[in-house]
């Protein structure tokens, strides 16, 4: 076994509250699949046979609960829970989970869904022996109009700045634009050994990291890092470049020798370290071009990045974002457009980008074009719905129209409702004949 | 080759206006000295060609059409050197115009020239005379004529870079640059040279153009060639202090935004350029000549045609010109040139070096990257490693030259000596270099005079051998200005990377802000002075609140105080302000009657900076700080308290807001409990805070 697999699945969904309120965000369905289900596939596709799953008791609960899951994953789960709310991070719950790692990893988060050919991540953690191995994407513009939200979403946010080499390959900084007020500083070593260094905006974090199984023993000796994305990452990316004092024996404290022993575990990857030494110094092969020195100047710690140029990658972390998943997710699994379990009345029109889950039931004179439908959801007659995302358990009576939409489980539309970009919430009732010609997409969100 | 190169740009450049060259003939700089005492830097021989004739060729293969020479420094040789080469006749496809002044200074002087003089019509390239290089530059050309007709008159200048990695031979430190390009456009967003540096900084606003790709490239050369609109010249008459093309650079990047104007960048990776500024660089120029990196500029080539400079290229790259003899036993070993009528006796070894015209070298001796120009003498048993010998310069018997050594032009040295490394030797004294100090650029008859002069002073056979004539140069002067000195030596800086000893470790991130908290005490503690000394100065000639506020603005912004900290000093210094004039012994009765007036009349001050319901708390909390430490007072407070109040300097919610608030320490329970008390009593029975509400209404 090379890799142990690690699904990363108790986010809240901090960004999308209207959606996670009673929904955690790995059970969201995307596509009618939990969200979760598309990170598991990835690594089933691949050939993992376990995957450990950190998650809250809440999703063990409804995950046990979820057909799909219960079905389509083959893989052995391996659930381990953390506590809801107790404010664990990405890196203390790897921390969390030290015990059961033997191996080297591959950190996955639950709301990633992508196409993205994996063994070229694994690839270049291989071939490099590195300590961390990432996948990242150019970054993409949500064009759909986000219900809830008035007018276009500022741009205007904070950039990450990513410093590749030449190749496009490794990794050499990573910056925040916030962290960043006073300029760029890079030392003047680095770029000898990286002469030319791209810096790249607009590129997304795909949260899909390799890592050393020493960076998590490394993790249980630095209490402090809690985050993989916001620590861990930034921390190894720095540590590249910096110089290991070996044997001089200085006047150091015992918090700083702690310090450097804990570093020095960083170095060790393996117990082959000195038999990959030895190939490396027998072999010709050079990762640069220009000047005499060694393989990677001699650094043992590298950090690397795929960056995908086409394909789908896409990080379910906002509503925007949930929408465009809706959208596409069909095109990325060839599944019948309805389920067979679902009854739907020979004269309604059903397009062929949509969606119908298990056991709804659609009657005459419908129209459902590009949206989803979730399981167990009844359409009366002459609804009609486009661009709209309806969760399980919906009820909408007759001759209701809805556009742009995102209708949450068991809500019920009255009669002759008129929706457009409207949030509807959980087991939100919508009244007989209410027009909500929410042009000025106004959230019809209602708590309680 | 050249040849069909050359028609094949003439046929096409009828469509295209004249291309026109600014070539400088003069480097502005000394660092050729003493050398470029006897002879201008641009025709100084490199593979036996004098320089300018390369960047000549370069231009003229690279389809220019009219080249304009400008020469300061023994502009009379120049002169002369050109009038004689193919350059000046009638078939030259290339019209050179030699322009001479004793005016120049610098590279700003010409173009400034050339504006005035309305010498250009359009695109121009802009080279140093001392430039070697076979880019063949018309497509940057055309990439910098499509960029002007999409936009007009935006770029301005496309500098040309040659790929080459840290560490390479041919990159002198001195001349070490770091680049920020956008990717997609070509773009030059930053341009620094890095000698020196340790970390390299870029500015923010570089990466805001829009573009989501950046580059930083640390593994250019720059070939000191560019290509540049006429409106290079006129932003070098508008911006008179613009010296060098650094400085110009700059400029245009620093005020891109202003000016709108921006400097384009071409990468070529297989041409050669190399700008011959020092003479590490003219070690490393010469070998990569003679090793065939410039082709077809090779020394075979002959292509200044020149009769009798001809010679024959054989394996491991030697060359020998016609009229050469080698003695018996001696191995001419790999990429040597050796000009004509040179003759080399029994025993010798020379590898790397370059011999000139007419030399005579005698038995058993040892040449390594060794620079022989003209007529030189060298006897026998000599051994010369990484040196150049000028022209009539004799060597005698037994002498050893270890690296980096310059004879200068005429010198004698021997026999039997060993110049330790980076000897320069040379006719001219140290210190007539000194006298003429101001003069240097003047006229070259000065130098001939000063000659005449250091014949009187002796040499120094331990210097330079009992037969040697010529003095050491500058040992003199190192003591005193080593910094310079280091910058200015002939030989270039060695590129030898330093270890990078900056570890991560020994940058501790705390360091840059500890310092930042005190700043901010001590600018706090001035503007308070400076505050009460406003109020001061108001109150003695009665300066109305208006004004005051600005002069309390201003000091805001001097001091660098934010909003919060003004009203907490502004409060404080007017509490404070009775005791300030009267001294620290006012009875509360007298402090109170003294402070109430005082209010009224900068109430306009207060009500400026109270404005928020934030700023009124801030207000009440600098208030209560302040009565804190001011505790045999407390029974002037609530007098001022009110005064505040009905001068609506604080609203009543607030001070409601305050009171509820809970007190972080048992003094500030006490305080608000003192003020209870009182307002209850005064309140007239009415006990919980509606009444005291209330009961502030019915006050007034």
């Amino acid at each position: 076994m090379e890799f142990q697999a690690v699904l990363m699945a108790a986010g809240g969904g901090s960004r999308m509250t209207d959606l996670t309120y009673n929904t955690p965000k790995a059970m969201l369905p995307v596509g009618n699949k939990p969200l979760m289900w598309y990170p598991l596939n990835l690594l089933e596709r691949v050939g993992f046979e376990e995957v450990i799953v950190i998650t809250t008791k809440e999703v063990q609960k409804m995950m046990s609960a979820d057909p799909k899951i219960k079905q389509d994953v083959k893989m052995k789960l391996e659930v381990v829970c953390i506590q809801e709310d107790g404010d664990m991070g990405t890196a203390d719950a790897l921390r969390h989970i030290q015990p059961k790692i033997k191996t080297d990893i591959l950190v996955v988060s639950c709301d990633l869904i992508t196409d993205a050919a994996l063994h070229e991540v694994v690839d270049l953690f291989r071939a490099h022996n590195a300590t961390l191995a990432m996948l990242m994407s150019k970054a993409h513009e949500f064009t759909e109009t986000v219900p809830g939200q008035k007018g276009k979403k500022k741009t205007a946010e904070q950039r990450d700045f990513v410093g590749v080499d030449e190749s496009g390959k490794r990794l050499l900084f990573m910056a925040n634009e916030a962290d960043l007020e006073e300029g760029l500083s890079i030392r003047k070593s680095i770029l000898r050994k990286h002469p030319r260094v791209h810096i790249k905006t607009g590129l997304v974090d795909a949260h899909l990291y390799c890592l050393k199984k020493s960076v998590v023993d490394f993790l249980t000796d630095n209490k402090s890092i809690s985050s993989i994305r916001g620590e861990l990452v930034p921390y190894l990316v720095r540590k590249q470049f910096s110089k290991t004092i070996n044997g001089q024996k200085t006047k150091d404290d015992v918090e700083d020798q702690n310090q450097k022993k804990s570093d020095s575990k960083l170095h060790i990857s393996s117990r082959d370290e000195p038999l990959l030494q030895l190939a490396q110094e027998r072999s010709c092969w050079n990762d640069h071009r220009g000047d005499m020195s060694e393989a990677y100047h001699g650094g043992k710690l590298r950090c690397y990045v795929h960056i995908m140029d086409q394909g789908l990658c896409y990080r379910v972390n906002t509503l925007a974002a949930y929408i465009e998943a809706n959208r596409l997710a069909p095109k990325l699994f060839e599944e019948p457009v309805v389920h067979p379990s679902a009854v739907t009345s020979e004269r309604c029109q059903i397009g062929s980008d949509s969606i119908i889950g298990a056991s709804c039931q659609v009657a005459e004179k419908t129209s459902i074009k590009r949206s989803t439908i979730g399981n167990s959801t009844t359409v009366k007659e002459k609804v009609k719905v486009t661009n709209s995302i309806i969760m399980h358990g919906v009820t909408i009576e007759e001759g209701c129209n809805i556009q742009g939409s995102v209708i949450c489980s068991n809500a019920i539309i009255g009669r002759g409702a008129d929706l457009k970009y409207c949030l509807v919430g959980n087991g939100q009732r919508i009244e007989s004949i209410a027009v909500f010609q929410l042009k000025e997409c106004v959230s019809v969100f209602v708590l309680n | 080759q050249c040849a069909t190169k050359r028609k094949q740009k003439k046929t096409c450049a009828w469509e295209q206006p004249l291309l026109q060259a600014v070539l400088i003939a003069d480097s502005f700089n000394r660092r050729f000295f003493p050398i470029s005492k006897d002879q201008p830097r641009a025709l100084l021989p490199l593979g036996n060609v004098a320089m300018i004739d390369y960047t000549l060729e370069f231009l003229t293969s690279t389809g220019v059409q009219e080249t304009f020479v400008f020469c300061c420094w023994m502009s009379n040789k120049i002169k002369e050197h050109l009038l004689k080469s193919k350059w000046c006749r009638p078939t030259s496809p290339n019209t050179v115009h030699i322009i001479t002044s004793d005016l120049y200074r610098s590279l700003g002087d010409v173009l400034r020239d050339v504006d005035a003089k309305a010498l250009v019509r359009s695109d121009f390239v802009l080279v140093y005379g001392d430039v070697v290089s076979n880019i063949d530059i018309s497509q940057a050309l055309q990439e910098h004529r499509h960029r002007r007709k999409i936009e007009k008159n935006i770029s301005v200048m496309t500098m040309i870079f040659k790929e080459s990695s840290p560490g390479h031979k041919s990159r002198c430190e001195e001349d070490d640059i770091i680049v920020a390009m956008d990717s997609k456009s070509q773009r030059v967003l930053h341009y620094q040279k890095t000698q020196g540096l340790k970390r390299l900084h870029f500015p923010m606003n570089i990466f805001h153009s829009g573009s989501d790709e950046f580059e930083i490239r640390y593994d250019l050369l720059d070939c000191h060639i560019s290509i540049c609109s006429p409106q290079v010249a006129e932003l070098f008459t508008d911006n008179f202090d613009y010296q060098t093309r650094n400085d110009f650079v700059r400029g245009i990047l620093v005020n891109e935004e202003i000016l709108g104007n921006q400097i384009h960048m071409h990468v070529t990776k297989d041409g050669y350029g190399a700008r011959v500024s020092n003479l590490l660089m003219y070690d490393a120029v010469s070998s990569d000549l003679v090793r065939r990196w410039v082709y077809p500029l090779t020394p075979e080539a002959n292509f200044t045609d020149q009769k009798g400079q001809s010679c024959t290229h054989s394996r491991h790259n030697v060359y020998r010109g016609s009229g050469v003899s080698l003695g018996h036993g001696s191995q001419m070993e790999e990429n040597l040139l050796i000009g004509c009528d040179t003759s080399i006796g029994a025993n010798c070894h020379i590898s790397n070096s370059v011999i000139g015209y007419n030399c005579t070298i005698g038995d058993n001796v040892i040449l390594d990257r060794a620079y022989i120009w003209n007529n030189v003498h060298i006897a026998s048993n000599v051994v010369i490693s990484q040196s150049v010998v000028c022209d009539k310069a004799e060597v005698k018997e037994g002498v050893k030259l270890n690296k980096q050594c310059v004879l200068a032009y005429n010198v004698v040295i021997g026999p039997n000596i060993s110049l330790p490394e980076g000897t320069v030797v040379s006719m001219h004294h140290p210190e007539e270099e000194e006298e003429d100090d101001d003069e240097f650029l003047s006229d070259d008859g000065e130098v001939g005079q000063s000659q005449d002069k250091t014949k009187q002073k002796a040499f120094n056979p331990a210097e330079v051998g009992a037969e040697g004539r010529g003095y050491i140069w500058k040992a003199s002067s190192l003591d005193d200005t080593e910094e310079e000195e280091l910058s200015q030596c002939l030989w270039g800086l060695v590129l030898n990377p330093d270890p990078d000893s900056d570890s991560e470790a020994s940058e501790p991130d705390g360091s840059s802000f500890s310092s930042d908290p005190c700043a901010a005490v001590f600018s706090c503690a001035v503007f308070q002075i400076e505050v009460l000394g406003t109020l001061q100065r108001g109150l003695e000639e009665n300066i109305g609140c208006d004004n005051l506020v600005l002069e309390i603005n201003s000091l805001k912004y001097a001091y660098n105080i934010n909003m919060k900290e003004v009203l907490q000093i502004l409060t404080r210094v007017v509490l404070d302000f009775p005791f300030q004039q009267q001294g620290p012994q006012l009875t509360t009765p007298q402090y109170a009657a003294l402070l109430l007036p005082l209010l009224k009349k900068w109430a306009g001050v207060f009500k400026n900076y109270v404005k928020r319901a934030q700023d009124h708390m801030d207000c009440l909390s600098a208030f209560e700080e302040y009565f804190l430490e001011q505790e045999s007072h407390w029974g002037a407070m609530f007098k001022i308290l009110m005064t505040m109040y009905q001068l609506e300097i604080v609203e009543e919610e607030i001070i409601l807001r305050w009171f509820s608030q809970g007190a972080t320490t048992d003094k500030g329970r006490q305080l608000r409990n003192n003020q209870g008390v009182r307002m209850r009593r005064q309140g007239g029975g009415e006990g919980n805070t509606e009444g005291k509400g209330s009961y502030l209404k019915s006050f007034i």
